[in-house]
């Protein structure tokens, strides 16, 4: 047990490093800091719901995402109405891979933390102090975190093409494939 | 009888076509057991195989069709072939005197039943000592739905223990001298090290407590001298799958071994295991895993360099090993890993922890304490005192580990060779549960029991061709409580219905089809006795099962299901499923 403390405080300071912005551009991009203007990957930004051109429903599944690729275009502003149809936790993430591998260490430590079960988010714990002014909340406007039943949205204005998924950040869900691709008009030629 | 039944089955394909019938597609299989060669590299010998290899093909099926497997006897001996971890009618399942009798020289036997599941498994013949002599093959079920995991590649990576000798001059020479394949005594001088290092005294009392329990510190594997194979090929001939760099990669682990344990790994790779023993489950990030004789695992990994990478399967006794490799293009190889020291068992895995073993006091790993210090049996860091297994001389890289399916200073506690995560049982979760969970109606105890001076390995001090049967009722729930008295891990194998491993998760507790039990430690599986018949329940060790490990399971009341009255009836078994089973 003393071992496990040990690495999850290994965690601990590095995700509070990413919570503070000190860390690397790729990791402080980790869907904490709203996504952009750090300096990091420019994966577009919240857009005005008046601009929107279409609406795009996502269905999360144990452990997939229906569709698993999203046709879009540069500039374009989309309503993302997101379903958590399975029976655990998942999270739609807008970023990119990098992006992705740096916030599944936020959520190993919200899963250590008992933040996050395999079912239920405990959101009471979401505000506990890190010890240094800094939470575990889970509120950036590039994704959600839903429990079985919920449904949220996103309105979405995309940046010039780039390679740009969207992905459950739940440990060990993207990893077995839990993971969707946006494309733009070069990529969708190109398939 | 069998003409009937495939006439029936004929039949009954030519409705299917012809009407929106809820009868899925019906396919026709062919299997044949042969003698074949095996070679290893280290060496070349007589084995036994299917369709003229070992191993046997990759037999795949569709959850919801009816197979026909026709399988032809070319040896000149009695054969079988047992279809593992498939939920299927006593008659199909393929053990000799429990299921059938077996298929003669020259014969074909014809199996019939349906695909109710979907996963990785395994078939091998359940006579005599063909198994361990080369007759098993993997199966790969595609489930009726899409799969819940995305991935682009796919490969079966079945692991074996091919030995030179014959399976049954193994047994003959184990029954003549117990040790007569342990390589790793403890010698004189070892012993004179203990002396040194612990006093004479105790040197000489903890040697006299392993010769009451008929046992040495390096019993792990009673086979040694095998060679470690993948998919057939050993290190030298080096397995190869293809990837292209940043793919999600499956691979199918299915342990194939007579008797050994493998610690799996590939170095530079997060391994994501999804399914256990044919089930999904809740996806678990792991560096490192050790796979149980018979069970599978399946995990997805995603190598994004391109590179060549190695999948490193260590057996648990470190007395063999073998490399596989997963690379962009063919004719690389994998690095090899240095090989771990040998790991040493300790009293705790005599079931000798009576308790002061704090396991709170663990892993300081600065402790100089005395109490139970025979954890530093002359190897590793020598001030390493009380229970400290991350003295146990692999390293500081290795991760101090703590499992509740091992004894509290076991000297068989796994930890990742790199550093990082080692799955446990304990991180084994359904993703969705296959029954619903009850309360058991009913407890069983199971001791497992030896003589290893003798080579007899027994349930409850009675080996199997001095046993009754164990009756249940159709519609109990069991809850098997195995109680290992020995210093041996028995991988228990029950048929026909699926054991539900209790790891305290509930409704996620995992449905396997083998569950390891650890020296010195107790475990509990529950099964949900839905499966009328008589069925086999053993150690799937084969020479613990041939000595006697053994036990007929026979399953009273509940609704008659042959495969005659399944082909006549297919819909009654699939109410009642759907009654009890939640999917």
């Amino acid at each position: 047990m003393f071992d496990c403390n040990s690495i999850a405080k290994s965690i601990l300071s590095a995700a509070m490093l990413a919570f503070a912005g000190f860390a690397s551009p790729a990791l402080a991009a980790g869907s904490h800091d709203g996504g952009h203007g750090h300096g990091g990957a420019d994966i577009g930004e919240p857009g005005d719901p008046a601009k929107v051109s279409r609406t795009v429903e996502v269905t999360m599944e144990d452990i997939y995402f229906e569709p698993e690729t999203i046709d879009v275009k540069p500039g374009e502003t989309i309503r993302f109405v997101i379903v958590n149809a399975g029976d655990f936790v998942h999270e739609f993430n807008i970023g990119t891979p990098e992006m992705h591998t740096a916030h599944r260490e936020e959520m190993m430590m919200m899963m250590d933390h008992g933040v996050l079960e395999a079912d239920r988010i405990n959101r009471d714990k979401m505000k506990m102090d890190m010890g240094n002014g800094q939470t575990m909340e889970h509120d950036d406007p590039n994704s959600v975190l839903l429990e079985p039943g919920e449904t949220a949205e996103i309105v979405w204005t995309f940046p010039a093409a780039r390679k740009l998924e969207f992905a459950c950040n739940v440990p060990g869900h993207y990893e077995s494939g839990m993971a969707g691709d946006f494309t733009f008009p070069a990529q969708q030629s190109s398939r | 009888m069998r003409d009937r039944v495939s006439r029936i089955a004929a039949g009954l394909i030519v409705l299917a076509g012809m009407v929106a019938s809820p009868l899925a597609a019906a396919a026709t299989y062919q299997l044949t057991v042969d003698r074949v060669t095996i070679d290893t590299g280290d060496f070349t010998r007589s084995g036994v195989g299917f369709n003229g290899a070992s191993p046997g093909p990759v037999l795949r099926f569709q959850e919801g069709e009816e197979v026909t497997i026709s399988v032809t006897n070319n040896l000149s001996e009695s054969t079988s072939v047992h279809w593992h971890g498939l939920i299927l009618p006593p008659d199909q399942d393929g053990v000799p005197g429990i299921s059938f009798d077996g298929i003669a020289p020259g014969e074909t036997f014809t199996y019939r039943f349906p695909i109710v599941q979907a996963g990785t498994y395994w078939f091998h013949s359940h006579s005599g000592f063909q198994e361990p002599d080369g007759a098993y093959g993997a199966i790969v079920i595609e489930p009726e739905g899409r799969e819940p995991f995305r991935y682009d590649r796919e490969y079966v990576i079945q692991l074996a223990d091919a030995h030179p000798h014959s399976g049954s001059r193994i047994f003959r020479n184990l029954k003549m001298m117990p040790d007569y394949y342990n390589r790793q005594q403890r010698t004189l001088l070892d012993f004179l090290e203990d002396a040194e290092t612990k006093g004479l005294g105790a040197a000489l009392a903890d040697r006299g407590a392993w010769g009451e329990m008929r046992m040495m510190p390096t019993d792990i594997e009673d086979l040694q001298g095998f060679t470690a194979l993948i998919n057939g090929h050993s290190t030298e001939q080096n397995w190869t799958g293809l990837f292209a760099p940043g793919e999600r990669v499956r691979l199918r682990f299915i342990n194939s071994s007579a008797m050994t344990y493998f610690d799996v790994r590939i170095p530079g790779l997060e391994m994501t295991v999804v399914q256990a023993d044919g089930n999904n489950v809740q996806p678990v990030v792991v560096d490192e895993f050790r796979i149980a004789v018979a069970e599978t695992y399946d995990v997805i990994v995603q190598p994004k360099e391109d590179r060549a990478y190695t999948i490193f399967a260590e057996s648990m006794g470190r007395s063999g090993a073998v490399r596989a490799t997963l690379s962009p293009r063919e004719n690389e190889t994998g690095a090899m890993p240095d090989r771990r020291e040998a790991p040493i068992l300790t009293m705790a895995d005599m079931g000798m922890a009576h308790g002061d073993m704090d396991h709170a006091a663990m892993g300081d790993g600065s402790t100089d304490s005395g109490g139970m210090d025979h954890a530093a049996m002359g190897h590793g860091t020598p001030s390493g005192g009380a229970m400290d297994h991350a003295a146990m001389g692999h390293g500081a890289m290795q991760t101090p580990a703590s499992d509740p399916f091992y004894a509290p200073g076991s000297g068989l506690l796994p930890g990742a060779a790199e550093g990082g995560k080692f799955l446990s049982y304990a991180d084994l979760k359904a993703l969705s549960s296959l029954y619903e969970d009850r309360e058991a109606t009913r407890e069983i105890e199971i001791r497992l029991t030896g003589n290893m001076e003798r080579y007899i390995w027994s349930i409850n001090d009675v080996k199997y061709s001095d046993s009754e049967p164990i009756v249940l009722q159709y519609g109990e729930r069991i809850r098997f409580k195995f109680v290992n008295e020995t210093m041996m891990a028995h991988p228990m194998h029950l048929h026909g219905m699926w054991s539900i491993l209790d790891t305290g998760q509930g409704k996620w507790d995992p449905a396997k089809h083998v569950v390891s039990v650890a020296p010195g430690t107790t475990l509990y599986m529950e099964t949900e006795v839905d499966a009328p018949g008589e069925w086999a329940f053993h150690c799937h060790l084969s020479y613990h099962m041939d000595a006697g490990m053994f036990r007929k399971v026979v399953v009273e009341g509940g609704p008659a299901a042959s495969a005659t009255e399944l082909a006549e009836h297919p819909e009654v078994r699939q109410e009642e499923n759907q009654g009890e089973r939640l999917r």
